[in-house]
């Protein structure tokens, strides 16, 4: 199993945590970054994981932020990722045995390390069940979106970066 | 602000509890799907349409069973940033950061009274702007 892990500055340490224990458990785990604590943003890290997996790169992905909200919608908005933010096992398990759920998503300052490893444990022992009901449901899942041009651009982002360097994003 | 909300069958007791307690509230609540829809599909494309009709001012909330599914439609239109969310403290904080537009819910997940405050503290919570500008900017122009 190869699994591609992201988050964001605010949760490198628990990223971190998180990648060690699926190693230990035998995973093959692609560190897509952040790699420190420096300010960045999450949308950078959610696009290189769901990339990765919608390219069979990787099998799955994990991603993680302060709630989880900010990279797991950066993860949704590439074609074929079917990510679920959760902070509780019975949505983990549902979302990959009933929609093939590719990417899971958790909030680092939300959930506990406890509840996370046992998040990571239910989500990857879980296995898709089609039926013809969500298979179609992930079919049109999959179809709302049309555009690919995006996924493997890495300087997609490029005009906000430069927007911050310029210091135009200021509080 | 209009407050849009959505569900199916298995979310649709917490749907009407919601749409009667934001009511309550005097705010302007939209009910898409009285008797509930027949999956998480319809709902959430329902009530995603209706947000982007003034995607600015208006929210949604999306309930079925664990709010997966209504996450992972609402998610793939341009300009919605959705949340699922289990938590009164995500729901405060997806306002101020993400400027979320959309929240899911399930009715499996969490009780009532957390429902409540999620809904309440998403409806009354302000975005923040400033540095978290350049990462909203980054998802707009997705999809």
């Amino acid at each position: 199993m190869k699994v591609a892990i992201g988050c964001d500055h605010i949760v490198t340490d628990i990223k971190n945590h998180i990648k060690e224990y699926l190693e230990n458990r035998g995973f093959e785990v692609v560190d897509c970054g952040t790699y420190d604590f420096e300010r960045t943003h999450y949308p950078i890290y959610g696009k290189r994981v769901a990339e990765k997996v919608v390219t069979k790169e990787v099998d799955l992905g994990v991603v993680l932020c302060g709630t989880g909200v900010g990279i797991t919608n950066a993860v949704q908005k590439v074609k074929g990722a079917r990510c679920a933010l959760v902070g509780d096992v019975a949505a983990a398990v549902y979302a990959k045995e009933e929609l093939n759920c590719n990417i899971i998503g958790v909030g680092g300052r939300v959930s506990g390390i406890g509840m996370i490893e046992d998040i990571m444990d239910a989500y990857f022992a879980a296995e898709y069940k089609p039926t013809d009901e969500n298979k179609e449901l992930i079919n049109k899942i999959d179809n709302l979106i049309d555009r690919t041009d995006y996924i493997g651009d890495d300087h997609f982002f490029d005009e906000f970066l430069e927007k911050w360097d310029r210091g135009e994003y200021h509080d | 602000m209009k407050i849009i909300i959505g569900s199916d069958k298995k979310g649709l007791q917490l749907k009407d509890t919601i749409v009667s307690y934001l009511k309550e509230l005097n705010f302007e609540v939209i009910d898409v799907s009285e008797g509930g829809d027949k999956d998480f599909y319809d709902a959430s494309i329902k009530v995603t349409q209706m947000v982007l009709e003034d995607v600015k001012n208006n929210k949604g909330i999306i309930i079925d069973e664990f709010g997966a599914g209504p996450f992972m439609v609402a998610d793939k239109f341009k300009y919605i940033i959705c949340a699922e969310l289990n938590d009164e403290h995500s729901a405060k904080m997806t306002r101020d950061h993400n400027n979320a537009n959309v929240i899911t819910m399930g009715s499996g997940v969490i009780g009532e009274d957390v429902a409540k405050r999620i809904a309440h503290r998403f409806a009354v919570a302000q975005y923040s702007g400033g540095r978290h500008q350049i990462r909203v900017d980054m998802l707009n122009k997705m999809c």
